[in-house]
């Protein structure tokens, strides 16, 4: 992003080449006791691309995230990431082989700052012991000065210079979103989850959040996934959209071949029985 | 440094560039420049400032800049953008600050009259905007950028970072070191153009002043030397590179007296960084104080119980003994306890908060300011004055020496300056600052000075008792009315902008047979009030017309009524009609300058039908307005806006105003 950039890169090196699957989500069917959250949904996401799920209220979007990040675990089908067809995992341990995600209700540390809150999601990427970290001392410090650098970008990049020492709480939801944003982002994520990255803001806040989104796609090339409810923000950044309803996909493809589908118009708008 | 002991031309630096190689020897390990980048300091030295600007001005000469070419700078406040106007000097280049907030066709006038051969852009946004009316710019070849982001895969031709520049010029300097660079400046005089100022332009198109290095040289000498500055001094520039203000606080003067310009992160962010930095020497328009202001204000509103008293307690005896204190007149040793007192708890945590603990001077100039808001920052022991100036003067034309400060008067003349009062009430001075002329166009320039030397300001004034200067107002504003009494809009709007709550006001009267005025509220201060008191809106045009605001503004309105009432010039010019207006005054809609002066003839032309409104008795009016964003987009915004009757008073000033 600047020419004394050393240290950060957007995202990890996979390998994988742009427009090749970076996730095959197979068969997945998930329930909860009698409930069916999720039946028999198969999609894929390719790299480097922003992949839209879109759905009515309780469609299962979120369910899906939350397989897909590992948070729950389906019954049955399986997921591949980056090639490897994925084991039962933890949420960390899918956040350690890049994946990271933003929460549908803000879920940042409500008393720290927008710079500590950023630099949690640094976490992983801290490997000194407990020991040094804990007198904050030598290797430690050393590291944690590797990593503000690294998270001076991302507030230069997402521009909240100005709300760097505010405690998170304190700020407007708009700006909340935002660090969320750069908190997931500070993971460096191949595969980056936005649960309805828009819900409740304003105009301005939208377009400011689109543009960020985009950037960060185009950008480090970071493959995006998210949920949204704005139809037009949905077509104007995802390359390709899904839909979901009562668990079931019921569209998938380009967002003008998903616009005149008529089971996702019934879908939205109700049809009469 | 063995580079500075080629030095100036017989000891006597006639240019900047000049300064710059005496500072890189004589405060070779001072401070020169901060920037806040990425939430740190960034510090040069002199020395480390000196090596910058010769790679960059050796870069420019290598890149086939010529003497005599103009170079553009657009953007916001950043060492490279001030090393720009160095290093095109030392080259014999003339450099052309440009507001970096003008939409595209504003900046392309400038940029075509000037002839710009090269343009210096501070971020992507700036390029962009450039380029978008590359093709009216017959004389532009190259453009330069300083921040990458976003410009790094631009496919354009003759586009450089400055970092690039700077690496050529190194690589000359490596291999055929820098005399011939030198000796280039070496004929350099100071009677040359230095820079090229384009005025804000109340009327009409801009205007570019063109000021030579003896101007600035002489004139940042008097200042320094007036208010004791020196190398020791930081500074924080955060104000339009294009503004003349900024270009001698944070450029000329600087080099003359060697102290340190700070570039705080972003505009945005410029408070809280001066709060780091604690500048020594600060400047800012009234409209900054009073923004300040109405922040404490407002945070003490909601502030706990014990705070506030404390405040208001402590504030309460400042009022009475901070400005004779300041001013070094003798206090009871009570009083002076108590202020101490006071100091600990409440006057030093403000300051602090304020980043104005070290300040040794600061100033107000551009606008009257509020005399309640100048004596609270003085009661609290800031050295603050006031000074009037021009473009056309390198700023200073008179100023308030230490002990002879009064919130109504502008200062006696500056040392060196000479002013006198025109039959017509006009104010002209004459010094060693005074412009060469406005760049290609003579007609303008023999219009405004004359052949000995006075320049016309344009503002009415008179020197009062003391031998100090008092402005009343633009001197084509002042006007009459139909009865003919004295109808001077600045002073009016001036009063009612002294209420937090009112952040703009347009008055109007001249040739009608009463006063009548525009509003425009403080949406800090009033959406405040708002959430206070329960009072829900959805947008700021909703705000403006709710009953309760337009009682408040009402109450204002009276109160300036009853104050003019007891003033025996101003008491026929009582304010009988106003209203609030839906939208900000912006300049973006070129309904105010970008120094957000407010463009009287525009704003007559464009609220016609409000104005009408005022006159002919209708209490409310339609009307749509056109606004314009910042990429250039339109927009058109609608309101039905209510128009109120206002108090008039008999004349009451038998009171004490007579002994002025």
């Amino acid at each position: 992003m600047n020419a004394h950039d050393t240290s950060f890169h957007g995202r990890m090196d996979d390998g994988i080449e742009p427009g090749k699957a970076l996730l095959h989500v197979d068969n997945i069917s998930l329930s909860f006791g009698g409930v069916k959250a999720i039946t028999d949904v198969s999609f894929d996401v390719l790299k480097g691309e922003v992949r839209a799920i879109i759905g009515p209220n309780g469609a299962g979007k979120t369910s899906m995230l939350n397989v897909i990040n590992g948070f729950y675990h389906p019954q049955e089908g399986s997921i591949t990431f980056r090639g490897e067809k994925r084991a039962k995992m933890k949420p960390y341990q899918a956040a350690s082989s890049g994946i990271s995600r933003t929460f549908q209700n803000v879920a940042l540390f409500h008393g720290m700052s927008t710079l500590d809150n950023i630099m949690a999601g640094r976490t992983l990427k801290m490997n000194k012991n407990f020991f040094w970290q804990m007198w904050r001392y030598g290797p430690a410090l050393q590291e944690e000065i590797e990593h503000r650098k690294v998270v001076e970008e991302i507030i230069e990049f997402l521009e909240i210079e100005t709300i760097r020492k505010e405690p998170v709480g304190t700020l407007p939801y708009g700006l909340q979103k935002r660090v969320e944003l750069g908190r997931a982002l500070a993971a460096e994520p191949d595969l980056l989850l936005l649960d309805e990255p828009m819900a409740g803001m304003n105009l301005e806040e939208k377009e400011d959040m689109s543009r960020f989104i985009i950037e960060v796609n185009q950008q480090y090339g970071t493959t995006i996934a998210l949920i949204e409810h704005d139809m037009g923000v949905v077509m104007d950044l995802a390359d390709r959209v899904m839909v979901l309803d009562y668990g079931k996909k019921i569209g998938d493809g380009l967002p003008e071949e998903v616009q005149a589908n008529q089971d996702v118009i019934d879908a939205y708008l109700g049809v009469s029985h | 440094m063995s580079e500075a002991d080629t030095a100036s031309n017989n000891g006597q630096p006639n240019t900047f560039v000049d300064y710059l190689v005496l500072n890189a020897s004589r405060f070779a390990e001072r401070p020169a420049f901060r920037h806040k980048d990425h939430g740190i300091w960034k510090t040069w030295t002199w020395a480390q400032a000196f090596d910058e600007i010769r790679s960059y001005s050796i870069g420019l000469q290598e890149l086939g800049i010529k003497p005599g070419d103009k170079i553009a700078i657009v953007g916001q406040n950043r060492p490279r953008l001030y090393w720009t106007f160095c290093a095109a000097q030392a080259i014999g280049a003339i450099p052309v600050p440009v507001y970096a907030d003008s939409v595209a066709e504003e900046m392309s006038f400038v940029l075509q009259h000037a002839e710009i051969v090269a343009a210096v852009c501070q971020n992507q946004e700036q390029v962009d905007k450039v380029d978008s009316v590359r093709g009216e710019l017959k004389t532009l070849k190259h453009i330069l950028y300083d921040e990458p982001r976003g410009v790094r895969d631009y496919d354009m031709k003759n586009l450089h970072a400055i970092t690039e520049i700077q690496e050529m010029g190194r690589k000359v300097t490596a291999s055929k070191g820098d005399d011939a660079w030198r000796k280039g400046f070496a004929s350099h005089k100071g009677a040359d153009i230095a820079v090229m100022l384009y005025t804000s332009g109340t009327t009409g198109r801009p205007k570019g002043v063109m000021l030579s290095f003896d101007n600035l040289i002489k004139s940042s000498m008097a200042a320094n030397k007036f208010d004791n500055l020196n190398e020791f001094d930081e500074i924080i520039a955060y104000l339009p590179l294009a503004w003349v203000g900024d270009h001698v606080f944070s450029y000329t003067q600087s080099y003359v007296a060697g102290y340190c310009v700070c570039c705080p992160e972003n505009p945005e962010t410029a408070e809280h960084d001066r709060l780091e930095i604690a500048p020594t020497y600060f400047f800012a328009p009234p409209r900054v104080f009073e923004t300040m202001l109405t922040n404490i204000n407002v945070r003490m509103e909601d502030a706990g119980n014990f705070k506030q008293k404390m405040f208001s307690y402590f504030m309460q005896h400042a009022k009475k003994v901070g400005e004779p204190i300041l001013n070094g007149e003798s206090v009871g040793l009570m009083d002076k306890l108590k202020y101490k007192l006071g100091e600990f708890f409440v006057y030093a945590p403000l300051k602090n908060r304020m980043g104005m603990s070290n300040m040794k001077v600061g100033y107000t100039a551009g606008e009257a300011i509020g005399p309640e808001i100048f004596s609270f920052y003085r009661s609290l022991g800031l050295n603050l004055k006031q000074l009037y100036g021009q473009t056309e003067a390198c700023v200073y034309v008179s100023g308030q020496p230490d002990g002879e400060i009064r919130a109504d008067t502008v200062g006696a003349p500056f040392p060196g300056v000479e002013i006198k009062i025109a039959d017509s009430g006009e104010v002209l001075y004459r010094s060693p600052g005074v412009f060469v002329g406005y760049y290609k166009n003579d007609k303008a320039t023999k219009e405004t000075k004359t052949k000995d030397g006075w320049v016309y300001t344009g503002d009415a004034g008179f020197i009062d008792g003391e031998g100090h200067l008092r402005i009343i107002d633009r001197a084509k504003d002042v006007g009459k009315l139909k009865d003919g009494s004295l109808f001077a809009p600045k002073y009016i709007e001036n009063k009612l902008k002294f209420f937090s709550n009112i952040k703009e006001v347009v008055a109007f009267g001249d040739g009608r047979d009463k006063c009548c005025a525009f509003l425009n509220i403080d949406l800090t201060s009033v959406g405040n009030w708002a959430e206070r008191n329960n009072v829900s809106y959805a947008s700021y045009q909703e705000l403006t017309q709710h009953p309760e605001v337009i009682k408040m503004m009402g109450e204002h309105v009276d109160q300036v009524n009853q104050d003019l009432a007891s003033e025996e010039l101003m008491s026929g010019s009582q304010i009988s009609r106003f209203l609030v207006l839906h939208k900000e005054l912006d300049p973006d809609d070129g309904e105010m300058t970008r120094t957000l002066k407010v463009r009287r003839n525009f704003i007559t032309e464009r609220y016609g039908d409000l104005i009408e409104a005022l006159y002919d008795g209708s209490e409310e009016k339609f009307i749509e307005t056109e606004v314009v964003f910042e990429d250039g987009r339109k927009g058109a915004i609608s309101a039905t806006v209510s128009i109120q009757d206002a108090q008039l008073y008999a004349p009451t000033h038998a009171m004490k105003e007579a002994a002025e």
